[in-house]
């Protein structure tokens, strides 16, 4: 089990979070296209950021605790899975803090902040002129 | 000032300045992001401690290269800093792209996701 030690994490990580998507509605891993674009751009100076910690001597990983599947031989393939991990589970803990807080308080400031970011159909905007959205 | 730390502070200079004045997402002046920052720190502290706790360190820092500030399970302070960087980077492209969807769907007439 300790060479999965560092995979576990991540996957606790992902089973933690996946109640937002699918009992929340968070809709994060139902917009694949947007995700995927989003890690490349967001995570590609954070990954380089990692490749230079490493380079530079800043941090190490233990090989008891990690596969051994050292990708180009410097980064191993849990560290590159934790840039796809963690930026789902911080969009899903943004999109349902706003779903929820805009279920809450209907007319709040989370609800406004859900319309503008798209989290939610403009309810409160809905509400106002009367127009239904599909 | 150690590289690590140094790193750490100019992530999130640039960060918060694209936030705030280059791309203009303006997700610090939101509500949502600082529940949302703060529930993800919640859950660092067990996370990145499960990685860092000295005694079965699984990411191993160098002492010399970060403000050998550790809190709660050992975690370099710095981590936190880093996650914060991380966490606004990936909010904020994904509202650039959302926002850019949106507009590209008012133009164009419904469609899909």
């Amino acid at each position: 089990m300790e060479p999965l030690r560092y995979l576990l994490v991540l996957g606790a990580c992902l089973a933690i979070t996946a109640p937002l998507e699918w009992v929340i509605g968070a809709r994060v891993y139902r917009r694949p296209r947007r995700l995927a674009l989003t890690l490349v751009i967001a995570m590609t100076p954070f990954i380089v950021w990692d490749l230079v910690g490493i380079g530079r001597g800043h941090w190490d990983f233990s090989s008891r605790y990690t596969l051994g599947i050292d990708l180009g031989g410097v980064m191993p393939l849990e560290e590159l899975l934790f840039f796809v991990v963690i930026p789902i589970c911080a969009l899903l803990t943004h999109q349902a803090v706003l779903r929820l807080g805009a279920r809450v308080w209907p007319r709040g400031r989370l609800a406004r902040e859900a319309a503008e970011a798209g989290a939610i159909a403009s309810l409160a905007s809905e509400a106002e002129q009367g127009a239904p959205r599909a | 000032m150690p590289e690590y730390t140094l790193l750490t502070v100019l992530a999130i200079v640039v960060v918060v300045l694209l936030d705030l004045v280059v791309v203009r997402t303006r997700l610090l002046a939101t509500l949502g992001f600082w529940l949302a920052l703060a529930i993800m720190w919640g859950f660092q502290i067990p996370v990145d401690g499960w990685l860092t706790r000295l005694d079965e360190a699984i990411v191993r820092y160098d002492d010399q290269h970060f403000s050998g500030v550790r809190v709660f399970l050992d975690s370099p302070i710095e981590d936190f800093g880093f996650g914060f960087a991380m966490v606004l980077a990936t909010l904020m492209v994904w509202t650039v792209l959302a926002r850019r969807e949106r507009s590209s769907i008012e133009h164009a007439g419904p469609s899909a996701d």
